[in-house]
């Protein structure tokens, strides 16, 4: 391949341009805002947005495709005295956020009409999404938290957007409130770690803690921030112990906060909770401690369980796919809970990463099939989704591959990447893997269940009252239909993404 | 000198009064003081271990740690504010509007 782009041609800083190009857009929006807070041209609000996050994720395409940061070009690029670090894991999580925040952008268009403080709305997400590129970044405790702040605070006030609606209000403050708790947790996480290695950058705590500065006296000290910094991530990925937010702030919030929180921000704190680990808390200088493989195994397993099963019962479905959420992120943490010596280690993170850049497609165009449904009026639950088929083929065809792909039938990437994490977990060869392989299959088969009932209301039941679909709005529908599409091709293109994110991911060990 | 221990022992304290309060007070206020309890728990070590290790990291870290914790309860504030308006009570245990 060209290097189409060196350290050498660009300034080092550059390599930060895709969270610098966010960051501006969202003070470019309140900037236009300012100009005439009167003006009630959704329109240029929603392009500005969906322009700077394109713009963003045709850069960080470029810079993937050229190798930025990559071991084949010279390697990590470090900023900030080493702050912050730009290599492949950072560019292919940031593709992501940047995706989504597209998709979310050209949905809000048609699902914010005729409401007012669009361009605070805009701004939040570019923000947020401005600090889960940050997240992929962070290469210090410090650095990690303060970007996490970014994308939180930003998704808080977002989540309770609608500030008339009983159900986002409440959404917003059971988010707030558990968000509020965990950051607490992980800063004192984050401050046991400083006590026990006296420094906060992630390479160097390594180095401490492989220099034996942790005294008989402070391992469990030790022990306990770890733990505890890892509860502050499961916050930001849904997962067990942390996941009650989800369910309530998924189905208060607008639909398209759901799409993006449940995606983009899912994948900001698998991305944190993956460099972390990995590179401050290598499993061979800590495994005397905390075996933390053995920890994410057991959270794997009881979120993907308890998500799966918890979304069986649902009668609604955003709420159902707010839980089928949270047993994603359980097959999420399949690739660090095998992270172990026996294990190709960069193949594990790897199908983890994949899984979440198709699940970033899949699940955000799930949730702005229901924002479509919402903007139409429709009902909430199962029945009400009765025989939308033959109102809206389009839109519900789209539906059926994304919801098929996140069963993992063969119709979307959704497939491929469950079957990576499967490969993974039989290279791994360990019992605790074979008991995760287990558990995906099982939950999976359970999943289809659930998904298919949607499925079948909408294609096979004969629709309830005398719906009409009044209108067929163009924003929403273009990123349904244009997610659908990503999702599909990712089935023949599976490989083009899987070499980025198996050399990125090995690149970490 | 105080040893390092006894820091490590406050800070602990003030973080279980807070989690204490989270989980006992209905009032989403002294919910937010109680968050604040729990973030001063964790600046307490760090400025304590910033001197025990002799470097700055730590100290600067709290600032941050501060600054962040401010703007928390902004947002936090923001949020209570239109519950109350929607609810009228800030108790966090009235919305229930949703139930699985």
């Amino acid at each position: 391949m060209i290097p189409l782009q060196t350290q050498s041609t660009l300034p080092d800083w550059a390599a930060l341009a895709p969270t610098l190009l966010l960051g501006l857009t969202a003070l470019a929006l309140l900037l236009v805002d300012s100009i005439d807070p009167d003006d009630d041209s959704p329109g240029l609000l929603a392009g500005v947005a969906t322009l700077g996050s394109v713009l963003a994720m045709v850069v960080t395409g470029w810079y993937l495709v050229a190798g930025t940061g990559m071991p084949r070009t010279g390697g990590a690029i470090e900023l900030f005295n080493g702050q912050l670090v730009v290599d492949g894991m950072s560019l292919f999580f940031t593709f992501i956020f940047a995706s989504v925040t597209a998709l979310v952008s050209v949905a809000s268009y048609d699902y914010l009409a005729d409401r007012a403080h669009q361009a605070e709305y805009y701004a939040l997400v570019l923000l947020a999404a401005t600090g889960m590129t940050l997240m992929a970044s962070a290469n210090g405790l410090a650095t990690a938290f303060v970007a996490l702040e970014l994308s939180s605070l930003p998704s808080y006030g977002l989540v309770a957007f609608l500030k008339n609606n009983r159900g986002s209000v409440e959404a917003g403050l059971k988010y707030f409130l558990i968000g509020a708790v965990s950051s607490s947790v992980l800063v004192y996480g984050i401050s046991l770690v400083y006590a026990t290695t006296g420094v906060m950058k992630l390479p160097a705590i390594a180095t401490a803690l492989g220099g034996g500065v942790a005294g008989q006296g402070t391992l469990g000290v030790l022990g306990v921030g770890i733990l505890m910094v890892a509860g502050g991530f499961a916050f930001k990925t849904a997962s067990v112990p942390f996941h009650f937010w989800a369910p309530e702030a998924y189905e208060g919030a607008p639909a398209p906060i759901s799409g993006f929180l449940s995606s983009a921000s899912k994948a900001a704190g698998f991305v944190l909770a993956f460099r972390v680990f990995v590179t401050a808390f290598p499993l061979e200088v800590v495994a005397g401690t905390l075996d933390w493989t053995l920890a994410f195994t057991v959270l794997a397993l009881v979120t993907m369980t308890l998500g799966n099963f918890a979304a069986a019962t649902q009668e609604n479905v955003k709420r159902m796919l707010a839980y089928s959420s949270i047993g994603h992120a359980g097959y999420a943490l399949i690739g660090i809970a095998i992270v172990t010596g026996t294990a190709n280690q960069g193949y594990a993170l790897g199908a983890s990463m994949l899984h979440l850049f198709v699940y970033g497609f899949m699940n955000t165009g799930a949730f702005l099939f229901v924002a479509l449904v919402e903007y139409w009026g429709v009902g909430r639950t199962f029945e009400d989704y009765n025989g939308l088929a033959k109102q809206a083929p389009v839109a519900c065809f789209a539906m059926t591959i994304f919801l098929f792909s996140l069963a993992g039938l063969p119709i979307g990437g959704g497939a491929l990447s469950k079957w990576a994490l499967l490969s993974a977990t039989a290279s791994a060869a360990t019992l605790s893997a074979y008991l995760l392989a287990a558990a995906l299959i099982v939950n999976s088969a359970l999943s289809l269940f659930y998904y298919s009932r949607v499925v079948k209301a909408m294609w096979i039941e004969e629709p309830a009252g005398d719906f009409e679909v009044s209108s067929y709005p163009t924003g929403l529908y273009a990123a349904v239909v244009g997610a659908a599409i990503v999702t599909f091709l990712l089935l023949p293109a599976f490989g083009v993404v899987s070499g980025t994110a198996f050399d990125a991911a090995a690149a970490l060990f | 000198m105080v040893p390092a221990e006894y820091y490590l022992l406050l800070s602990a304290a003030m973080f279980c009064i807070g989690l204490f309060g989270i989980l006992t007070r209905r009032n989403a206020l002294i919910f937010l003081m109680s968050v604040e309890l729990m973030l001063n728990a964790a600046n307490i070590n760090l400025v304590a271990f910033s001197y025990q290790w002799g470097n700055l990291t730590g100290q600067v870290f709290s600032l941050f740690t501060m600054a962040l914790a401010a703007a928390e309860v902004a947002i936090g504030i923001g949020i209570i504010l239109v519950l109350y308006r929607n609810f009228a009570d800030i108790d966090v245990t009235k919305p229930t509007t949703m139930r699985w």
